[in-house]
């Protein structure tokens, strides 16, 4: 007979138990009338032999109860009723549950939200085999931290060779430009990758399809793997159907032939960010090294290295070892210059390389501030709870006097508020989603922030257990002090209030504080924030924004790798889109300002020095859309020509940087900057206003522009510089009317065009402010739903008090009291509440303000505009709430009041 | 949720009303409790009450079922009779007592030298 039946059993009976239990009567009355009968067989009384019965068979109570106990599940039955009841109370006070609930459920569901995004965000896992042991490798120069550099085969090799905490050290790069599969109709944008050939077993991740890469000593050499290529699943999905006989088969990309000869399982990727723009999914080819890149001169390849640490080796303790062997590596560069660039080999974890340090931070604070709201929404509840222990006390003592153990009421109530919580959840996990839907709505569109609603596992566990948490947070306090409560005065006063209620009260007003202390740090945050977004917005930027249409061009390169894309592309596409009706002005430039789309680091000698700066291309209109203006010298014009003298135009960061006399701008006109292409020089000819380049927030970096038709195939830098475009129309009409017809001339132009992403420039610049925007208004809606709790929390407790007092209230009027004071009296108390809360609130605010610093602009984490704003929006709410009941109070009718009683 | 001492009163219980049972046939609550009674000859103060409890769990373990039946006398009485189970355990049961009682026999004697 195993345990399971015996359950099994019991639980069966739970149904029948009523029909079980009058059989048991049934039998024991039975067995006592047979036993009075032998009683009465052996010559006792009528009487006597009852009593004998009765007395050989012991208490029939307790059998009838011992048999109850073992017939049912006596704890799943007192949950049942517990259940029940506590589903009563909540018919017979829907407000107060509607308000219990609707408080929790605020908590519940950001808490949820903010979860889910920081589950999907930070601790996503990687499609790879222990994906926390891989860190990626990159090399910078040692001052200065901003620029990570990739590396050289011969740097990695050594790296392999010396390090002892590397399992494995493999590398990949990116392939140059936008690639093009080459479907039936029309070419699907693929992000591709050239990778070793050991990456993939690095990453312990095997094609479902075909095989991989063949990995042999030597493998990374030319010739070897040449002319393969492995599909990811989306692409094989998309442009091949998912046909399984697609090993072997012959695809072009960017017009060149490879054989694939394998396709990745469905969700790997790699590198893992979202594919960006209008990629179908990833490709990757095998690496071919060549002579030059064995050496560590001009003219190597630079790649990114990525290793797989031993297990249990600490990514502190590889750093230093890795520090050591590259103080050696670096002096092998035969350039110094070059070699200072190389000279730090910096270790990420792969896994937090996905999300920026700003990111992680906000969102983590974020999670914080759900979790803080979550608080207050339990302490809240909390004080519900409590209000009504005090008028359930009858009730309760009655239980107590009719045996009910402590054990047991602490159990009813938790019970109660179980199924206050389990409703919250319900509402709140419809607010999360909505919330997250709404978020995704108004994501800015370039931020990497995936805001996906899809509720897994983990998530779906950590509802479950706020929920738990909630109902036992909220609920715990208030069940022991009822369940400790002294049975006898409570049934003596009735409903009335003894001294205990002082207590009570003050307990309450405990409560009250840490919301509205709680409340204070959210408001400060979000005042901080708001400040941002503000100071941020008043920030010149250097040129104009409005009437500014930008498309972001997916340039099929390949299309032109053999024609001078200035000729045949972009100079009629500019022609033509001058032409639409309501264009004043049309121009290229490789990345518009503040435009997060493309960019290109050069690093080139000029003076005896090296100089690093953001490079450009630029058609010579881009200077009256955007309204640019000069520090000294000119702009490009239509003078600059493919075969005139070759300009560069940089930026007063240049000058700063490079320039032989920093104060003046106008020193670097006419120095010589780069050779355009072979034997032919390029000389700055301007320097351009202080623009706000790539963030608002941050200073610009050098920048060096060159005209766009002065870059021909013969240029050193034709293939980046014409690769990325963005194309900016100024245009008289409103920017919605001119998508459509802008869009038909893109596809004319070249059929991949069509799918360029269009928007405004105010769009642009408003998407900059992104993650703090973002921030800002979550935290205004976190702070709002804070606000409104502690308020009500505040209102409710007053109007409690007031109510309890009425008869004390009354008194005082009869004996003369001035409405005015009793005003006063209760304001007293709501004051006393309020100033406590806030200077709580400060203290943890000014602490808190660390979280938030780097997320900051144009304020300080104590900033006291954000301190005072929020302390008096607080007050103001609270008093205002407080003003309710104390009118009331002052309006008590004294003979009602006393009649009352 | 019982503790060691009342485990060994159950056991004990439980086998008498299985002997009982094997002993006597078919028979009600009341019968079996007399039964007992009679057999300890007033050695064992037993609340006739607690052999229900007893009944159940017997029950409950598949040992022994449950018909109602008239008595002797005319009344409507829950009988109960052995399984084929019920008569395995009294085969188990009796050897781990006979195991028992001759372990405590033993240590019994061994002790008493003391």
């Amino acid at each position: 007979m195993s345990l399971f039946r015996i359950l099994l059993r019991r639980v069966a009976a739970l149904f029948g138990v009523r029909e079980r239990e009058s059989d048991l009567d049934e039998e024991l009355r039975n067995h006592l009338e047979m036993a009075a009968e032998e009683n009465r067989r052996s010559g006792m009384s009528e009487e006597q032999a009852r009593r004998a019965a009765v007395r050989s068979f012991g208490g029939v109570t307790q059998v009838r109860e011992n048999f109850r106990m073992r017939e049912g599940v006596p704890w799943l039955e007192n949950l049942s009723r517990d259940l029940a009841y506590a589903l009563r109370q909540m018919k017979r006070s829907p407000g107060f549950a509607a308000t219990v609930i609707g408080t929790l459920a605020l908590g519940i569901g950001a808490a949820t939200a903010m979860f889910t995004v920081v589950d999907h965000m930070l601790l996503r896992s990687l499609p790879y085999r222990d994906a926390n042991r891989l860190v990626l490798l990159n090399e910078r120069a040692a001052n200065d931290a901003r620029f990570l550099n990739n590396e050289t085969w011969p740097d990695i090799r050594e790296w392999q060779e010396r390090s002892r905490g590397f399992q494995e050290i493999s590398f990949w790069s990116d392939m140059m430009g936008r690639n093009y599969l080459e479907g039936q109709s029309s070419a699907l944008e693929v992000g591709g990758f050239e990778v070793s050939a050991r990456l993939f077993p690095l990453l312990g991740v095997q094609p479902m399809l075909g095989r991989g890469f063949a990995a042999i000593s030597a493998d990374d050499m030319a010739g070897r793997n040449a002319g393969n290529i492995i599909l990811s699943y989306p692409v094989w999905q998309v442009a091949f159907a998912g046909e399984k006989g697609i090993i072997g088969h012959v695809v072009h990309i960017n017009d060149k032939a490879y054989t694939v000869i394998g396709v990745m399982p469905r969700g790997f990727s790699f590198p893992a960010d979202q594919p960006r723009g209008a990629t179908v999914g990833q490709v990757w080819t095998a690496v071919q090294l060549g002579a030059a890149d064995q050496k560590r001169g001009n003219g190597a390849k630079y790649v990114q290295a990525i290793g797989r640490l031993k297990p249990g080796v600490r990514l502190e303790a590889v750093q230093a070892e890795m520090n050591a062997i590259q103080k050696t590596i670096a002096s092998e560069y035969p350039d110094p210059e070059t070699a200072r660039y190389h000279s730090v080999v910096e270790l990420r974890s792969l896994s937090n390389s996905l999300v920026d340090a700003d990111m992680r931070k906000a969102l983590l604070a974020l999670l914080a501030a759900s979790g803080v709201l979550w608080l207050i929404a339990c302490v809240n509840a909390t004080n519900l709870l409590l209000a009504r222990g005090t008028a359930r006390q009858r009730e309760i003592a009655v239980r107590g006097a009719l045996g009910a153990s402590r054990w047991r009421i602490v159990q009813q109530m938790m019970m109660e508020s179980l199924v206050l919580s389990v409703g919250a959840s319900a509402l709140g996990i419809g607010l999360a989603i909505g919330g997250i839907r709404l978020a995704e709505s108004v994501r800015p569109t370039h931020l990497n922030l995936d805001l996906s609603a899809h509720m897994n596992f983990t998530i779906l566990a950590i509802l479950c257990g706020l929920t738990l948490l909630s109902g036992f947070v909220s609920s715990a306090w208030p069940a022991l002090m009822a369940a400790r409560s002294p049975i006898e005065p409570a049934l003596r006063q009735g409903g009335l209030q003894a001294g205990k209620g002082r207590q009570h009260h003050r307990v309450r007003g405990v409560l009250v504080v840490v919301e509205i202390a709680m409340s204070l740090t959210l408001l400060v945050t979000c005042g901080l924030l708001l400040r941002t977004i503000y100071t941020l917005r008043r920030v010149p930027l250097g040129y104009r924004t409005d009437h500014i249409v930008v498309a972001n061009l997916n340039v099929p390169s390949f299309r032109y790798s053999d024609k001078d894309v200035w000729q045949s592309l972009y100079s009629p596409l500019l022609d033509r889109v001058q032409h639409l009706h309501g264009v004043q002005a049309a121009g290229l430039m490789s990345q518009v300002p503040l435009g997060q789309t493309f960019h290109i680091m050069l690093t080139l000698r000029m003076n005896g020095g090296t100089i690093a700066a953001t490079l450009k291309a630029v058609s010579p209109d881009i200077q009256h859309i955007f309204g640019f203006k000069m520090l000294a010298g000119r702009f490009f014009n239509h003078e600059d020509t493919p075969t005139s003298q070759a300009f560069a135009v940089v930026n007063p960061a240049f000058v700063q940087e490079y320039a032989p006399n920093k104060h003046d701008p106008s020193s670097v006109i006419g120095l010589k900057v780069w050779n355009l292409r072979k034997n032919v020089p390029m000389y700055i000819v301007g320097v351009e206003d202080p623009i706000r380049q790539a963030s608002i927030a941050e200073p610009s970096q050098p920048e060096m522009e060159m005209c766009l038709c002065q870059i021909t195939p013969q240029s050193g830098a034709y293939q980046p510089m014409t690769v990325a475009m963005d194309l900016a129309v100024r245009t008289a009409r409103p920017t919605k009317e001119i998508v459509p017809e802008l869009r038909s001339l893109l596809r004319q132009a070249s059929p991949e065009m069509e799918n360029a992403t269009i928007t405004t420039m105010d769009q642009i610049v408003e998407d900059s402010y992104g993650s703090q925007r973002l921030a800002a208004h979550l935290l205004e809606t976190f702070g709002g739903a804070a606000l409104l709790l502690c308020v009500a929390g505040l209102y409710g407790l007053l109007a409690y008090v007031v109510t309890q007092r009425t008869r004390e209230l009354g008194v005082r009027i009869a004996l003369g009291a001035q409405r005015g004071n009793l005003v006063w009296m209760v304001m007293r108390q709501a004051g006393g509440m309020l100033a406590v809360g806030v200077v709580v609130g400060t203290a943890l605010a000014l602490a808190s303000g660390r979280l938030v610093r780097g997320f900051l602009y144009g304020v300080t984490a104590h900033d006291g505009w954000a301190l005072a704003g929020a302390a008096m929006l607080l007050l103001a709410s609270g008093l205002a709430a407080a003003y309710v009941p104390a009118r009331r109070a002052a309006g008590v009718d004294p003979m009602q009041a006393l009649r009352a009683e | 949720m019982s503790a060691g001492k009342s485990d060994l009163l159950q056991g004990t219980l439980d086998l008498m009303v299985l002997k009982t049972l094997e002993a006597m046939g078919p028979q009600h609550g009341y019968g079996i409790a007399r039964r007992i009674e009679q057999i300890s000859q007033q050695a064992l103060s037993l609340n006739q009450g607690t052999i229900y409890p007893a009944l159940l769990r017997l029950r409950q373990r598949g040992w022994i079922r449950a018909e109602w039946g008239t008595s002797e006398n005319g009344r409507r009485a829950r009988y109960y009779s052995l399984t084929r189970s019920g008569k395995a355990q009294i085969a188990r049961e009796t050897e781990n007592w006979k195991r028992t009682a001759e372990t405590m026999a033993r240590f019994l004697v061994t002790t008493t030298g003391w």
